[in-house]
Formats: structure tokens, C-alpha cells, sequence
């Protein structure tokens, strides 16, 4: 039950923070709606930073920051801002993309009818990029339930530490067999409710 | 209606300096379609995205209705330009999430101002493109040219005064261009629009278009009725064009070099369903060749022909007394 609440908790705020690192990445970029370099540039350079730090590390890095967040640095709820750190460049970077690809046609009828920018990514790209937006986030939500097993392991609870504690460590593979299934289970869930949402949203297929 | 005055568009990307369009002075009038024709990269596209400003100019002056130097606008009146001008692109730019009737609303919604009558006039709109019975399908169900039909609506939803056409017919087969043309030709008389048409395909002008705008590298190289561009076409990429769909007079002259007195003839719209030609053949014994003949989008006849006979000069006289033109008789 840990592993799911950290894999919630943290999907939800890197959809929260992914959309808004994503949406002003796609509005600074050079053929944006609002190209700004230096925005683009030092937006540009964390994300790339943020993605490139393997998690473990991160983790480590973040446990000043966790504590003064949090309060304390163990149980499922201190791995949150790890997770969030660690998995909203990955989605702001798909956000960027998926707005992108959009983008390139249509922003030029949201401006020929009068839109604000705004106006454009709220009304036109973020509601026209939905399926990849959701895909994304799937893929994304995956990647964290995987490292939550990385932040059980020291400290968090959950899967991670069943595994990694209570059968690795105590040399009781049925216990670990059953972590692994579990995480597996978890996936496979993400992704079949993922590519349902994705079914419900594309037009296509009415 | 638009005119432009000394206009310059400079594009700047990684070391590269693109001069799309450079001192371009155009007046569109009122009530006419005007296309406006060159090759890729002759910056076309780029002078009809300044008329809404999709594209800001560097340098002159551009007016468009009642506003003058649009550069200068504030947002509200930009706003409020943009909403007197329509336009539609080469690749529909619809949204595939929306039905065709949300589509058709979506200028009207997006600003927050949904009602029932727009409802309607949504609906009313569908049906003069055409696609009545299509109002709850998404695009992605529909052909090049029923998207197109939706742009068209889209287009026409705030009630415009100018419809732009950005390469319309571009993504399109020969027939489904020729439909989609028809229905911009009707739009704009039913409406009297002032349409601007962007394309590199001289047949898709010669369909539609009342006035020309030749462009090359920037420039406006030629710029004319129909009727002044196809058959007294002075600059060469304009000849160019017009060679292309057969229409190049100068050509057709020389390649009948052994013929004698060889005359472009033009035939305003009120004679030409008049039996001129035989008339003057049966009157004063000539024989009169025609080389080439057509008839213009404005109902006026155009025709080269070689004046066979010992009073070539008579011949002439006695055309020009039965309205036709002499536009050229120097081969």
C-alpha cells in the first residue's frame, strides 16, 4: 500500500508540475509562442540536469530539502519530493514534445482567431495532445513506481523494502518472488487503465 | 480595402538572414478575389500571414479596413481585426478532438460566447459548405476536401469581411480542387468578400482570381488583373507561369513564325457571343486562323490569330468596329 501511495502521490504532482515545466519549455522555445532564450535556456539546462542524476543519488541529494518539506527523511511520505524531482523533467520534457507536434499547425489558427497564448495552450494544444499527454503520463507513472522500490529500499517502505529487507537481506526468495509480482501487478495495472484513458480520448475510434 | 506600403519581412534563425519580403506595395480592393502567385520560398506565404499579423513586418506600413498601421494595434484591436478576417490553410488546421460543429464554433466559443444562435448559424454554415449530416463527425473520419469545407465554415462563423487562403487547394486531387475553388467563388459573391488566395499553381488562379500578384525572391515582380497576366505577362517568371498552363501568347507566336500578320485579339464580355469572326471573314474574303483561344474567369474572350489577306489592315479596322480589342499585333 506504501508503493501505491508513493506512486500516486508522486504521479499526481508531476502531472501538476510536468504540465507547467512543459508548457513554458514549448512557449520559450525558439518557434514557440513566446520565444524567450535565456527562460528556454535555464529551463532547458535543470531538466536536462534533473534527468541525468541516477535516483539513488538524488535521493541522497534531496535529504536536506526532504527534511525541511517533510520533516523527516524515512517512511513513504519523505520519497515524495524525491519522486517529484526525479520524475517531472521526464514528463515535462513529453509535454514539450506532445505541444510540439501540435503546435506547429495550430497555433497559428489559435492566433488568427484572436487567442492569447494562454488561451492557445488551454484551449487548443492541451485539449488536441490529450492522448500523448495521458501516454506520457502513463510511461511516467510507470518509471515511478519503479524507483519508489529504489526509495524502499533505504527507508520508504513499501515493495522496495519488502524486497529488498524482508527477502533479500533475510534470504527468503518466496518473500521477494512475491514483492516482484507484485511491482509487476502494479505496472500492468498502470498501463492497462493508461491505455484505456488514451481509448476513451482519442477521436478515432468512436 | 489592404494595401501595403514599402513592406519588409526579415526572418533571423541560426546565421541565417531570410529576406521573405522586401519594399512589397500592394493595394487588394474590395469585393474581388486576389491571388497572389510565385515558387516556393518567394515569401507569398509570408506577405498574406502579415495581413492578420501572424507574421509582424520590420519595416512600412500595411492597412487593413478601417485600421490603419496594423503593426501598431493594441491587443484589443487586433482582437477585433482578427475577427473580421477568416482564413484557412493548406493543412486544415482543424482540431481532431472536436466534432465538425464544435469545429465550426470553436472561433465563437474559444472567446467565452457560446449561444443558440450561433448554434444555428454553425448549422447553417455546414450546410452551404456542403457537409450537412457530417455536423457530429470527427475530422478524422472526413477527406481532404470535406476538411477543407470545414475550414471554409470555420472561417465564415465571425462573419468576416476578408477570407485569406493559404494554398487552399495545396493538399488536394485535380477534382476536389476545382469543388473547393468553386465554393470559395460562391462564398465570396454570396458574401462579398474580399478573399486573398496564396498558391503556386497558375491553374488555381486562372480559376478563381480576379486581380494577380506575381512574387519572386521577396519581390512583387508583376501585379495586374487576370487578364494583364496571362496575355501581356513582361517579366519572365510571370511568362514562366504562364507557359505552364499553355497560356504563354509570346510562345505560341513564335513557334508560328511562317504565318503572317499574327494578332492578339480581345473580346470584351458584351461581344463575345457574337459571330464577329465570320462576319469579317465572309465580308472581306480573309481567311482568319485561330491559334489560340480562351475565355477568362470574367466572361472576356482572348484569341491570337494570323490575318490571311491583302488588306490585313482592313480586316482589323473592321474588328475594332465590332468591339474587339487589338491588344498586340507586333509578333
Amino acid at each position: 500500500m506504501e508503493t501505491f501511495y508513493m506512486t500516486f502521490a508522486s504521479t499526481a504532482l508531476v502531472m501538476i508540475f510536468g504540465l507547467i515545466i512543459g508548457a513554458l519549455l514549448y512557449l520559450s522555445a525558439s518557434d514557440g509562442l513566446n520565444p524567450n532564450r535565456t527562460l528556454y535556456g535555464i529551463l532547458s539546462v535543470i531538466v536536462s540536469i534533473g534527468r541525468s542524476i541516477p535516483f539513488l543519488i538524488l535521493i541522497v541529494l534531496l535529504i536536506p530539502v526532504t527534511r525541511i518539506i517533510v520533516g523527516t527523511i524515512l517512511g513513504p511520505t519523505a520519497a515524495i519530493p524525491a519522486l517529484v524531482v526525479g520524475g517531472t523533467p521526464f514528463y515535462a520534457r513529453i509535454v514539450e514534445m506532445a505541444l510540439h507536434e501540435k503546435g506547429m499547425f495550430l497555433k497559428e489558427t489559435g492566433v488568427a482567431i484572436g487567442l492569447s497564448n494562454r488561451q492557445i495552450i488551454t484551449k487548443i494544444l492541451i485539449p488536441e495532445s490529450l492522448p500523448a499527454l495521458v501516454r506520457g503520463i502513463t510511461v511516467t507513472a510507470i518509471t515511478l513506481a519503479s524507483f519508489t522500490s529504489i526509495a524502499g529500499a533505504i527507508g520508504a517502505g513499501g515493495l522496495g523494502d519488502l524486497a529488498y529487507l524482508y527477502g533479500y537481506a533475510r534470504n527468503r526468495h518466496t518473500v521477494t518472488m512475491i514483492a516482484t509480482v507484485l511491482v509487476v501487478g502494479l505496472v500492468v495495472l498502470i498501463q492497462l487503465v493508461g491505455d484505456l484513458i488514451v481509448k476513451k480520448l482519442s477521436p478515432a475510434t468512436d | 480595402m489592404i494595401t501595403f506600403s514599402h513592406v519588409d519581412k526579415t526572418f533571423n534563425s541560426k546565421n541565417q538572414i531570410t529576406e521573405a519580403v522586401r519594399d512589397v506595395s500592394l493595394t487588394v480592393k474590395p469585393n474581388t478575389i486576389h491571388g497572389i502567385i510565385g515558387q516556393s520560398g518567394a515569401g507569398k506565404s509570408t506577405l498574406i500571414r502579415l495581413i492578420n499579423q501572424l507574421e509582424i513586418h520590420d519595416a512600412g506600413e500595411i492597412n487593413v479596413l478601417d485600421y490603419s498601421d496594423i503593426r501598431r494595434l493594441n491587443k484589443e484591436s487586433m482582437r477585433m481585426l482578427r475577427r473580421e478576417i477568416g482564413m484557412i490553410f493548406q493543412h486544415f488546421n482543424l482540431l481532431e478532438s472536436k466534432t465538425v460543429l464544435e469545429n465550426v464554433l470553436f472561433p465563437i466559443e474559444a472567446h467565452g460566447e457560446k449561444s443558440d444562435e450561433n448554434t444555428q448559424k454553425a448549422f447553417d454554415l455546414i450546410n452551404s459548405v456542403g457537409l450537412q449530416g457530417y455536423e457530429h463527425t470527427v475530422p478524422s473520419k472526413l477527406s481532404g476536401g470535406m476538411k477543407q469545407r470545414v475550414g471554409i465554415a470555420r472561417a465564415l462563423i465571425n462573419d468576416p469581411k476578408i477570407l485569406l487562403c493559404d494554398e487552399p487547394t495545396s493538399a488536394l486531387d485535380v477534382q476536389t480542387t476545382g469543388d473547393i475553388l468553386d465554393l470559395i467563388k460562391e462564398i465570396q459573391s454570396e458574401r462579398n468578400l474580399t478573399v486573398v488566395l496564396v498558391t503556386h499553381d497558375m491553374h488555381v488562379i486562372k480559376e478563381v482570381c480576379d486581380a494577380v500578384t506575381v512574387m519572386h525572391q521577396g519581390h512583387v515582380v508583376e501585379d495586374g488583373t487576370l487578364e494583364e497576366i496571362l496575355f501581356s505577362a513582361r517579366h519572365p517568371v510571370t511568362k514562366t507561369l504562364t507557359a505552364a498552363i499553355g497560356y504563354n501568347v509570346e510562345e505560341i507566336a513564335k513557334n508560328h513564325a511562317h504565318l503572317p500578320n499574327k494578332t492578339l485579339l480581345r473580346f470584351p464580355s458584351h461581344v463575345t457571343s457574337d459571330d464577329i469572326l465570320s462576319k469579317v471573314i465572309r465580308r472581306l474574303d480573309a481567311d482568319i486562323n485561330i491559334l489560340f483561344a480562351n475565355i477568362t474567369p470574367s466572361k472576356e474572350g482572348v484569341m491570337l490569330v494570323s490575318i490571311d489577306s491583302t488588306v490585313p489592315q482592313d480586316v482589323k479596322t473592321a474588328l475594332k468596329e465590332n468591339g474587339v480589342v487589338i491588344v498586340h499585333d507586333q509578333y
